[in-house]
C-alpha cells in the first residue's frame, strides 16, 4: 500500500466490456466526466492525456497496464494545478470483475508521499465521477453538474 | 497491520443519486425499500432521537440493532449499530451516519460514515469496506432505475 492511497467500489448493472468502452471511450468519457477529452491508444507503454474543453492538458501520464474488460493502470500527474503538479506522478489503478448481473470496479489511486494533496483532491472527485459513469450506463444519462467543465475552474 | 492492532479509523463512502432527498431518506428508513437493496432486510424504527432501530434479516432474525442519535429528515440520520450475529462478536458499537446534501439539479450526495468511539480490531474493518460500496451501489441503482442489483452477502472478514 502506498503512503497516500485512496480506494473506491462501485457495482454497476453492465457487461465487463462495456465498462472498459465506458472508461476508454473518449466520445463516452465526456459524458460523465465534465466534458474532458481523453488521449491515449489505451496500449501498455503509451502516453495518456485528459484535456480539459479550453484546451489546458489536466492530467497526463502513460499507460502502465491494458488488459481489456479486465485491469487498466495509469501513470498519473496532475498539470495543472502547481501545488498538485510538484507531489509527481501517482498511479491509479481500474480493476473489472463481473459478479452476478454487475461489474465490480475498483479505483485506487495512490502516491509514494504521506498526506498527498492530489490524492484528497481526487478522493472528492472520484466519487461523483464513479457515480455518474454508473448513472449513464445504467439509466443512458449522466449527473447532471458532471455533463460539464465548472465555470472558474 | 497485525491481526491484534486496535484502530478508530472511519470508513466513509460517498454517492451521488439522480433522486430527491426526501426519496433517499424514504429509502433508507423503510423497510419496503432496504429489503430491496439491504441484503433482504428490513428496517425497523419510529426514527425520532432516542428511539430503537432494528435491521433483520430475511428470516425475521435480529441482524443489528441500536438507539437513534440524529434525526433530521430528509438531511442527516445518526444511529448506533450493533451487529449481533456471532462473527462479530468482538465489534464495539460503532456509529453510522448518513448525510443527504443537495449536489446540483435533481442530484443529492449521500455520504455514509461508520465511525468508531471505541476501538475495533483493525481486521474488522474490512467488513463495512466490503459492504457498504454493495448496499449503496444498489441503493442508487433501485432509486434511479426502479431495479436493485443482485448481491449476495459478503463473506465476513477474518482474522487470517
Amino acid at each position: 500500500m502506498a503512503e497516500s492511497t485512496f480506494v473506491y467500489v462501485t457495482y454497476i448493472r453492465t457487461t465487463p466490456e462495456k465498462l472498459w468502452q465506458a472508461l476508454t471511450d473518449p466520445a463516452f468519457i465526456r459524458k460523465y466526466w465534465c466534458g474532458i477529452q481523453a488521449e491515449s491508444d489505451w496500449t501498455p507503454g503509451s502516453p495518456w492525456q485528459l484535456v480539459i474543453p479550453d484546451g489546458r492538458v489536466a492530467d497526463s501520464g502513460k499507460v502502465l497496464e491494458a488488459e481489456p474488460g479486465r485491469r487498466l493502470v495509469i501513470r498519473w500527474r496532475n498539470e495543472f494545478r502547481p501545488e498538485l503538479r510538484e507531489e509527481g506522478f501517482s498511479r491509479c489503478t481500474f480493476v473489472l470483475e463481473p459478479v452476478g448481473t454487475s461489474v465490480k470496479l475498483t479505483v485506487t489511486h495512490e502516491m509514494e508521499r504521506p498526506e498527498s494533496k492530489f490524492v484528497q483532491a481526487v478522493s472528492n472527485g472520484w466519487p461523483h465521477i464513479l457515480s455518474s459513469l454508473k448513472s449513464l450506463l445504467e439509466t443512458g444519462e449522466s449527473l447532471e453538474e458532471t455533463r460539464h467543465w465548472p465555470k472558474g475552474k | 497491520m497485525a491481526e491484534g492492532d486496535l484502530t478508530t479509523e472511519s470508513t466513509v463512502y460517498v454517492t451521488y443519486i439522480a433522486a430527491p432527498a426526501e426519496k433517499v431518506w424514504a429509502a433508507l428508513t423503510s423497510a419496503e425499500f432496504t429489503r430491496r437493496y439491504f441484503f433482504g432486510r428490513d428496517v425497523e424504527s419510529d426514527w425520532s432521537v432516542g428511539s430503537p432501530w432494528l435491521l433483520r434479516k430475511p428470516d425475521g432474525t435480529l441482524d443489528v440493532r441500536g438507539v437513534v442519535l440524529e434525526s433530521v429528515p430528509p438531511r442527516k440520520l445518526v444511529v448506533t449499530w450493533n451487529v449481533v450475529q456471532e462473527q462479530f462478536k468482538d465489534l464495539p458499537e460503532c456509529v453510522v451516519t448518513y448525510d443527504i446534501e443537495p449536489a446540483g439539479d435533481g442530484v443529492v450526495r449521500v455520504t455514509m460514515t461508520e465511525s468508531h468511539p471505541t476501538p475495533i480490531p483493525a481486521y474488522l474493518l474490512e467488513g463495512g469496506r466490503r459492504g457498504w460500496p454493495m448496499i449503496l451501489s444498489g441503493l442508487k441503482s433501485l432509486l434511479e432505475t426502479g431495479r436493485p442489483l443482485p448481491l449476495a452477502v459478503p463473506q465476513p472478514p477474518s482474522k487470517e
